[in-house]
Formats: C-alpha cells, sequence, structure tokens
C-alpha cells in the first residue's frame, strides 16, 4: 500500500512538472471548449425554444445547460488528453523504464489521470464562475447533491481516464482511440444535443459512454434541483460504472505486461 | 549470481503487405546460456544481430523466454519478474529514458519513488549518486538543458537508484567523448569491484569490453559462439603466431630473404612491410630462428617482440567466420 501511495504521488508530481511548465497552457485549455461553446449556443439562438421538445431546456437556461454539458465535457476530456499524453511515455522509453520497476502500474494510471484533474477542477471553476456571472438565476439546486454529483463526475472522469490510459499500454498503434473517443465522445454524450432527440442508433452510442450519465444527473441536480433520491438511477449507474472499468483495468493490466513480455512491443514508438 | 540456460526467444511477426498478412515466427535468440557473479562484470559481444539486446531484455524481465530457465540468486525469475525487478536496473546508451522538462533531482526522486525507496535515505542516495556521476551543484537545472555527457552521467545515476544487486549496461558509453567516456568506465569498474555488483555490458568498443570485463559471451544468430576472458578468446581464436620486427635499415630485398629463409622452418609463414615494422605471421614459435636468421643476415634488430592478438581481432576474424 506504501509503494502504491509513494508510485501514485509521485505519477502526479511527474506528470504535472512535466507538462504544465507553462501556464500558457491553462489559456489553450479553454479556448477550445470556449469556441465550441459559443458556436453551439448562436446555434440553439435560431430556434424557438419556447417550443422546445425537451421540457427542462428553456430560452433562460439554455446557457447554464450547455455550460454544464461542456464543464462536463471538459473534465472528461482533459483525462482523454492524458490518455494520450501518457503515450509519450513510449516515444521517450520511459515507459520501458516505467515496466522495469517494480512499481505498482494501476498506481501509474491513477497518478496520471489525477495528475490531469488538477486542470481539469480549474477549468471547472471556470465554468462554474461564468455561470454565475452569466445566469445565476438559471441555477437551482441543492448544495449536498450539487456535491455529490460532482464527487461522482470527478470519479467517473478519472476511472475513464485511467481505462485509456490501460488501453494506450497495448501498443503504439493504440493512438486511434483517441481520435474515435475524443469527438463521438462530445457529440453523442448529450453535450450539445439533448440525448431524448437523439434516434435509437445513436442512443445506444450515447449508452457507451460515461460522460452521458454524469452530463444528465449534473443537469437534473443543477437544473431541476433533483435530489439525491431523484437521481439515484444514475448515481447507482455512475457507480456500477466505475467499478466495471475498475475491474477492465485490472485485467487489462495483466493482459497488458503478459503482452508486453511475449511481444516486446514496449520499445516500439 | 545470475544462473540463464538455453534461453530462446521467438518472436511472432506480419510479413507480407495489404490487410492478409501472414504471421511468421523469428527465433532472436536460439540458444544462450550464460552467468554472472556479483562484483564482476560479464560482456556480452555480438556479430551481426546476434540477439544482445534481446538477451538482455529477457534478464532484466522485460521479455518472457520461450524456452529455457533464468535464476537470480536462485529464486527463479521467469516466474517472479516482480521480485527480480526490485534487484536490478538497466541502464542504456543515448539520451532518451529521462524527462527533459524534469531537473536531474526530479527524476532521481521519481525514479527513486517508483522503486519504493525509503524517503529517509532516498534525498541522501541522490545526492551521493550525483557526486558519483559528476553533477552536483547541477541537480535544480532541467535536463533539457545538458549536454548528452551529462544526459548520460544522469542515466547512470538513475539506474542505480534504487541500489541494484545486478546492473544491465546496454551500449553505456555510445556517443560520449573520450573524457566522459573513461570516467565512466571507472564507475564501472568501482561498481564492480567496491559496491558488489554484477554488471553485464554489451558495447561495441572492443578496447572497453576488453579493458573492463572479467569474462566475455560472444553471440551470433541468438546463439552463445565463443565464451572466456579476453585473452582466452583471443588464444583461442588465433593458432597463428604474430611477431613484430623493427630493422635500422629496411627494404623489398631485406623483405623477400627473410620470407624465403622463414619458410624453410614452416612453409606457411607470411612477411609482409607495414611502414617501418615488419609483419610476421606463423603457425610456429619462430622466434629464435628469426633472431638467428637476422644475426646470420647482418640484420640489426631495432625492436622485436610477439604481438598477443586483441579482442577485436578476435571479433573481426569470428565475424568472417560466420559470414562465409
Amino acid at each position: 500500500m506504501r509503494s502504491f501511495v509513494k508510485t501514485f504521488a509521485a505519477e502526479i508530481v511527474k506528470q504535472h512538472k512535466n507538462y504544465f511548465y507553462s501556464k500558457t497552457i491553462y489559456i489553450s485549455l479553454f479556448l477550445w471548449p470556449l469556441f465550441s461553446f459559443i458556436t453551439t449556443y448562436y446555434s440553439f439562438q435560431v430556434f424557438d425554444l419556447s417550443k422546445s421538445k425537451v421540457p427542462y431546456i428553456t430560452a433562460e437556461n439554455v446557457v447554464v445547460y450547455l455550460l454544464l454539458g461542456y464543464m462536463c465535457m471538459s473534465l472528461f476530456r482533459c483525462l482523454v488528453q492524458s490518455a494520450w499524453r501518457f503515450s509519450f511515455e513510449r516515444f521517450h522509453g520511459t515507459l520501458e523504464l516505467i515496466f522495469l520497476s517494480p512499481s505498482n502500474r494501476a498506481a501509474v494510471l491513477l497518478g496520471n489521470a489525477v495528475a490531469s484533474l488538477f486542470e481539469s477542477v480549474i477549468i471547472t471553476v471556470v465554468f462554474t464562475v461564468f455561470m454565475l456571472v452569466l445566469k445565476s438565476e438559471a441555477l437551482f439546486f441543492k448544495l449536498l447533491p450539487a456535491v455529490i454529483v460532482f464527487l461522482l463526475v470527478i470519479g467517473m472522469a478519472v476511472v475513464w481516464g485511467m481505462f485509456l490510459n490501460s488501453l494506450f499500454l497495448f501498443s503504439r498503434d493504440t493512438n486511434f482511440l483517441f481520435t474515435v473517443l475524443e469527438e463521438p465522445m462530445e457529440i453523442f454524450s448529450g453535450v450539445k444535443v439533448p440525448i431524448i432527440l437523439f434516434p435509437l442508433w445513436a442512443k445506444m452510442i450515447a449508452a457507451i459512454f460515461p460522460l452521458t450519465y454524469a452530463i444528465e444527473a449534473v443537469r437534473r441536480v443543477m437544473l431541476y434541483g433533483s435530489s439525491l433520491y431523484e437521481i439515484r438511477i444514475y448515481l447507482l449507474i455512475g457507480i456500477l460504472i466505475m467499478i466495471a472499468l475498475l475491474i477492465a483495468i485490472m485485467i487489462i493490466l495483466v493482459i497488458v505486461e503478459k503482452h508486453i513480455r511475449v511481444t516486446g512491443n514496449i520499445t516500439l514508438f | 549470481m545470475i544462473i540463464a540456460e538455453h534461453l530462446a526467444k521467438n518472436f511472432q511477426v506480419k510479413v507480407g503487405k495489404g490487410i492478409f498478412r501472414e504471421k511468421k515466427s523469428i527465433e532472436a535468440v536460439k540458444d544462450i546460456s550464460l552467468q554472472i557473479e556479483k562484483g564482476k562484470i560479464v560482456g556480452l559481444l555480438g556479430i551481426n544481430g546476434a540477439g544482445k539486446t534481446t538477451t538482455i531484455k529477457m534478464l532484466t524481465t522485460l521479455l518472457a523466454p520461450s524456452a529455457g530457465t533464468y535464476f537470480m540468486d536462485d529464486m527463479d525469475a521467469v516466474k517472479y519478474p516482480m521480485e527480480i525487478k526490485k534487484r536490478i536496473n538497466m541502464i542504456a546508451g543515448g539520451e532518451r529514458m529521462i524527462y527533459w522538462r524534469l531537473t536531474a533531482y526530479e527524476n532521481l526522486w521519481y525514479y527513486g519513488q517508483i522503486y519504493n525507496v525509503p524517503n529517509s535515505i532516498l534525498k541522501q542516495r541522490i545526492e551521493e549518486l550525483l557526486a558519483l556521476v559528476g553533477l552536483e551543484g547541477k541537480q535544480n537545472i532541467p535536463v533539457e538543458t545538458f549536454s548528452k555527457g551529462m544526459k548520460q552521467r544522469l542515466q547512470i545515476a538513475r539506474g542505480l537508484i534504487n541500489d541494484p544487486e545486478y546492473l544491465f549496461l546496454d551500449e553505456p558509453t555510445i556517443g560520449l567523448d573520450a573524457v566522459v567516456s573513461k570516467e565512466l568506465r571507472s564507475h564501472i569498474k568501482f561498481l564492480a569491484q567496491e559496491k558488489n555488483k554484477g554488471i553485464l555490458l554489451t558495447s561495441h568498443y572492443m578496447r572497453e569490453i576488453e579493458e573492463l570485463c572479467d569474462y566475455i559471451y560472444i553471440l551470433n544468430d541468438g546463439c552463445l559462439i565463443k565464451q572466456g576472458t579476453a585473452r582466452e578468446l583471443a588464444a583461442d581464436t588465433f593458432n597463428r603466431r604474430n611477431y613484430i620486427l623493427k630493422l635500422y635499415e629496411q627494404s623489398d630485398d631485406i623483405l623477400a630473404r627473410l620470407d624465403h629463409n622463414l619458410r624453410q622452418y614452416d612453409p606457411t609463414t607470411e612477411v609482409s612491410g607495414d611502414g617501418d615494422c615488419i609483419s610476421i605471421n606463423s603457425s610456429e614459435n619462430i622466434s629464435l630462428e628469426l633472431s638467428r636468421l637476422c644475426t646470420q643476415e647482418g640484420l640489426f634488430i631495432r625492436e622485436m617482440y610477439e604481438k598477443e592478438p586483441e579482442l577485436e581481432d578476435t571479433i573481426i576474424k569470428l565475424s568472417k567466420e560466420v559470414s562465409a
């Protein structure tokens, strides 16, 4: 356990120092979601939201509705990018040294994911300030459910990041996962468009992404003022997703370690 | 002690182009047995893609052998790789394998943490290692500003952070200038002799192997073809003798006369001129006959000695033999 904690902490410190060497990086972190948010917001303006098929989207709260979606997506996106950055370890030969060491592999993945959480939390804070400044009257929430649901979202994002990290360990060619998961996650998780409006096939894709449940839970708590009891199904799904992903991560790590020792592909970059 | 016997490693590779590529098995290492004692430096030399790196990867548990046994101090290394990882480390040449944006201290701290080095001793060990590799005073500078030699020295420190019992050095002096290489060689000697570490070294520099290694294994095409000390290998490979003769006076006529007369003793003798030296190659011990002949011919000898074959000559000869 002591070894796990040391590896986890060292990984956080290392990744933070390695990738957050300049404060300008935070500017780039905001720009992309911000532009995307603005585009989506003005896309909604051409429609008459008083006739919306989605009962909880109104002309008054559409900004907050979208901001909540983008906030959750940014949390998850940071973790997806952390997995992508982890692939550089292979290129630099440091991944080989991590596997040469007796360090706990899960601790390395967790540390890498949590290091990204630091930037995620800052983004979350900025989005929250945006919401309070722009449309605080549209926010209607109770404190405890809000705290719980945000902790759940952060937990899901971290485990999702760990899961992607573990997949990236398989080979140098898993970078395509970044392309496959990044954009579809934004499109199908209900960041911009409510899932209720999706056709069945799109709803099935949406069901794959943990972000879908995270966004829905956050919106229900923040826009509807839903209680923990009312969002219990989302809490349960979120917890089950985390457990399932953690089990998958453990299995993948065992398989990856064996795979690497058979193929020797850890040195390929 | 490390005892590896009949290690083999097969890789499955895809050959051909397009979607339906054929799988093919490649034997990178066919049959290699070796031993590494604590306090000794063992050299691993290879000819023509011999399987050196694959062998090192197996010994460092990064690769699982397809066949063979590998024990480290009576522990089955194939079965318990995680236990073995605690007791070994590897240092490779080049500038990779360290975090360039981190400082030297931060790099060593990170590796110390993932090796679970107790915090109570880690700080002191980092300082000692930085001093050992001559990077004291540079510990708070980002590695990206380091020269190649400094990065390589940091690699050495990194490889010692867990105080390993066995150390695997894969061409540690590649690309380094003569001064830094010499310093590193003395570090390596110090680690074996004073710190009792078992060291496996691969290098393309024969002088380095010859200078450092107590015992040498030579690989070719995944198999062990020779083993022994540098002297034994040279003696075993060369069953002919080489003499160097330097005279006060030298001419083609003298070379021809020496050649003719020495062939009376050994018909296979070859005499050739090389600058101010005369090189004589014979299957017999002809030193007595050679000095007698010079006296008879009225040639004044400036210098005469039997030249011992060097490891480099051994490798070149073995390389020619395996290519033939």
